[in-house]
């Protein structure tokens, strides 16, 4: 399934070429003015030419435009929600704002690579230096978080399978403890395959540990 | 080179109503590992790869010491690993990295501070390999062999004095097994291997055999592969 904001592709489209900070800017040039004023037109004019930027970067509508499930239940929540309260309108347009701002998001993702939006995080924070911030080592714990997303994914779905093999898949604690273990064991086998090449170890001594 | 003086590794393992039951994971063992090729085996549980760990570091011994050329893993465990590469059984737990080469950049990222520099460097590694088309691939999306040869590439980039791996085939097809025993047979390092796999085994200068935490036989592949089938199947 498509995730929210997608991994990268490689490309060679307008989109791919431009300077990650350009694509940063172009998020907020999107994005912004519709949450700000709150007009159906101008937010679904928005939406619509985000959807043609997707499209124009060439990865195929199916994985620039499509929407996970759980991303359609919080729309369809949003929308019951203000249609409740007799204001329909405003849930297409929070909708909609909500959409733009993901398909924004996700033409960054999509055009560029998780290392690049990494170094330009990492060279955002820089300046945090002076207050104590590493901004490799940031940029190092969000690279760890992205790679473990898929992991913890994936953990839940053979956890879920093995539990209905089992008929104990509607047991919520049966399926949540081994995610929770498996993900501590990822932790600590992520921690030890850092360890061993030697990385976030700006401590004088090394990261050995008596078993 | 790696010594191992009077190593011993022992834990406690807790135990309801009573004092906790001292185990011990590697027996006081004196080694000197010089040879090229070295391969570990022994059966599951038998203290291989606590003995490996010790190798660079991962794992402290509770008494002794153990030497990479001449430097304490105890006292000096960052410059060990850098001298020391290690390879674990699932290459997944090994990448920590979303695609192939930002994991071998991250192995570079030490040595060769300019990105633009590193990034060409790690591409240039995985193309060394035939791993070029990997690149910008999700580590999820490769198959286990090339997993496995991804994380080879990524411990040889920090340009290690010797390679220690942990079962590296155990969980492969015989395809993606032959690369991994072909790719490491090519690594210009001394190379520590802990395996099932008597092939490779038989492929190595010497031979230790692990039982119970105690090195019980080492020496020649032959003799030493003989003696581990007959302790396997007493």
């Amino acid at each position: 399934m498509n995730g929210v904001f997608s991994l990268y592709v490689p490309g060679d489209s307008m989109f791919h070429r431009l300077g990650v900070g350009w694509k940063y800017l172009l998020l907020l040039v999107v994005s912004l003015p519709a949450i700000i004023v709150g007009d159906l037109w101008l937010s679904l004019a928005m939406l619509a030419l985000v959807m043609g930027f997707l499209a124009l970067t060439g990865v195929g509508l199916r994985y620039s435009w499509g929407i996970p499930a759980g991303l359609w239940l919080l729309l369809a929540i949003m929308v019951g929600y203000q249609v409740l309260i007799a204001e329909p309108l405003r849930g297409v347009v929070i909708a909609a704002n909500l959409l733009t701002a993901v398909y924004a998001s996700r033409l960054i993702t999509v055009t560029t690579p998780a290392h690049v939006l990494i170094d330009a995080l990492v060279d955002g924070i820089r300046p945090l230096r002076r207050v104590g911030v590493n901004p490799e080592r940031v940029g190092l714990a969000i690279a760890l978080m992205l790679r473990s997303i898929p992991l913890l994914l994936d953990s839940f779905t053979q956890v879920r399978q093995a539990a209905r093999a089992r008929g104990r898949d509607r047991h919520l604690f049966a399926l949540l403890t081994p995610v929770v273990v498996r993900a501590v064991g990822h932790a600590q086998a992520s921690g030890a395959a850092l360890a061993a090449r030697g990385l976030g170890e700006d401590e004088p001594d090394g990261v050995g540990s008596h078993p | 080179m790696i010594e191992l003086q009077g190593v011993q590794v022992v834990v406690s393992v807790p135990r309801a109503g009573g004092r906790p039951l001292r185990r011990i994971l590697v027996a006081e063992t004196t080694l000197r590992l010089a040879e090229r090729r070295i391969a570990v085996i022994g059966a599951n549980g038998s203290g291989k790869s606590t003995l490996l760990r010790l190798l660079n570091g991962l794992v402290l011994p509770t008494s002794g010491h153990v030497l990479v050329d001449g430097l304490d893993t105890r006292d000096q465990g960052r410059e060990v690993r850098r001298r020391v590469g290690f390879i674990f059984t699932d290459p997944l737990a090994q990448l920590v990295m979303a695609t192939a080469a930002d994991d071998v950049e991250l192995s570079l990222r030490r040595d060769v501070p300019d990105r633009t520099e590193r990034r060409r460097r790690a591409l240039a590694l995985l193309e060394q390999r035939g791993l070029g088309r990997f690149a910008d691939q999700s580590v999820y999306d490769l198959s286990g062999g090339e997993r496995q040869l991804v994380a080879l590439t990524s411990v040889l980039a920090a340009d290690p004095v010797i390679v220690v791996a942990d079962e590296p085939t155990t969980l492969l097809d015989l395809r993606n097994r032959t690369l991994i025993q072909r790719a490491l047979s090519e690594v210009g390092q001394q190379v520590i291997v802990a395996t099932h796999d008597l092939e490779i085994a038989a492929d190595a200068d010497r031979v230790l055999v692990v039982d119970e935490g105690r090195v019980v036989a080492d020496g020649a592949p032959g003799p030493t592969i003989a003696s581990y089938l007959e302790l396997m199947t007493r």
